[in-house]
């Protein structure tokens, strides 16, 4: 048959309107989907329908919007199929489940992307937060460290001052120019012996001597009967405190020698400061 | 109220077929008052037109996947089934019963008396190119598409071959094609 007598015959208008019979029907749709004239045909005359439809339209009354959209809402999932009863079913809980899973589903991704930013933003502020406690911690270290030299100084200040206050304690000065035959090195130097005249205990004070070179280090001795007997070891870490030396039951004579570092059995070096008890 | 969506067929379709309670309200908003109008056309009575259009949403929301968008556009199944759910309605007992004792021939002449004359219907829609065509094509588009009758029922009240019948309402929809335009 002529593709535009078909067109023309009118079975196009007779079916989208739903005049035509199940056969021509049938026929039809063959026809649309074969010839892009027939189909091209059917799609004018629908949307003229349409248009025509929508232009005479009559509004409902209002209140029927809510009523009918309130049912739709209502209205559960249509069995599609019906010829067998069990496949019937599938489709309400597949689709049953979906519904409700979509929302499960959509809250979880939401809920693991707010996480996943939370998470980015404590670990920034906990390394922030771990920067800052060792920065802290290090500060603390210092501070304690200071304290602690700060005590000691302190202590040893107090046990100068206890020293110099003290009155059974005896006071030895010694000095360069009482070196005999001008022999100290520098004879400006001054040093302070402190004698407990009860427990013996000797305490040396430096007044003022020159900063040793490395690898020497003064020496206190007790002159006793014209031998020297060694006093200790001189720290020159300690300022100008009074730094405790050994036990000296007796003497006659101080001196300070500047020796090897850790000293000699008998002085050796040259005599910085000597002092008559 | 927020933004206007709009939706292309397809997309809407989609929506539609996942029960989306938005594309449906789309849906009512853009098509309730063109399909309202084709129901009034049918059924003449603006209480029982009101009941019609929740039936037709209601296959409509039912029978989505029965929808083939290469059969024909969305609004033409749609209309489809708001004319044979009006129909259906016409038919149901409360027409039946106030005229239980009519033939379908005294059926026939009270159409044409009352419905195809009544004002205010014959104004809108298909009904109002109809007024263009001639008589005896009017009564035949008025049985066939708005009563909803058989070629073979419409040649058996007609008192016409059924050829003829086929010929003429053949003929009325070109013409009506032709006034569409």
């Amino acid at each position: 048959m002529n593709i535009q007598e078909y067109i023309s015959s009118g079975i196009v208008e007779s079916c989208v309107l739903g005049l035509a019979g199940e056969a021509e029907r049938v026929e039809f749709e063959q026809m649309c989907a074969l010839h892009t004239e027939v189909r091209a045909a059917r799609d004018a005359f629908e949307l003229s329908i349409e248009q025509q439809a929508l232009a005479g339209a009559v509004a409902p009354p209002v209140p029927l919007r809510e009523t009918i959209l309130q049912q739709l809402a209502a209205e559960t999932v249509p069995e599609t199929i019906r010829s067998a009863p069990v496949v019937q079913m599938r489709p309400i809980r597949r689709s049953a489940v979906p519904v409700t899973m979509r929302y499960v589903a959509a809250a979880a991704v939401i809920l693991l992307a707010g996480s996943a930013l939370l998470n980015i933003y404590y670990f920034n502020k906990y390394r922030d937060y771990n920067q800052r406690y060792d920065q802290l911690l290090a500060l603390q270290t210092q501070l304690a460290k200071n304290n602690n030299a700060m005590q000691t100084r302190m202590s040893n200040y107090e046990q100068t001052i206890r020293g110099l206050t003290n009155p059974y304690m005896a006071r030895v000065t010694m000095e360069g120019k009482d070196v005999p035959d001008n022999g100290s090195p520098d004879p400006g130097s001054v040093a302070t012996v402190l004698w407990d005249t009860r427990t013996k205990d000797v305490y040396l004070m430096v007044n003022n001597l020159p900063m040793p070179e490395t690898g020497k280090q003064y020496q206190l001795w007790a002159i006793v009967d014209n031998q020297p007997v060694d006093a200790g070891m001189l720290d020159m870490s300690h300022g100008h405190m009074m730094v405790k030396m050994k036990n000296i039951p007796r003497a006659q004579l101080f001196a300070i020698t500047l020796e090897q570092q850790g000293g000699s059995v008998s002085p050796k070096g040259p005599m910085y400061v000597m002092g008559k008890v | 109220m927020g933004i206007t969506l709009t939706y292309t067929e397809q997309e809407l379709v989609s929506l539609l077929r996942n029960r989306d309670n938005k594309a449906y309200a789309y849906l009512y908003d853009n098509y309730a008052s063109a399909l309202y109008s084709i129901v009034l056309q049918i059924v003449n009575d603006a209480e029982l037109a009101n009941d019609v259009l929740q039936e037709v949403f209601v296959n409509i929301w039912r029978r989505m996947e029965q929808y083939d968008m290469s059969k024909g556009r969305l609004f033409t199944w749609m209309m489809n089934i708001a004319r044979n759910a009006a129909i259906d309605t016409l038919r149901s007992k409360g027409y039946q019963n106030s005229r239980k004792n009519q033939s379908i021939q005294e059926n026939v002449d009270t159409i044409r008396v009352t419905d195809v004359l009544q004002p205010g219907v014959d104004t809108i829609g298909l009904r109002k190119v109809l007024e263009k065509l001639k008589a005896e094509q009017r009564v035949l588009i008025e049985l066939a598409y708005f009563k909803g009758y058989t070629h073979e029922e419409i040649a058996e009240l007609e008192k016409l071959p059924l050829g003829t019948v086929k010929t003429r309402i053949r003929n009325a929809l070109v013409q009506l094609r032709e006034y569409l335009k």
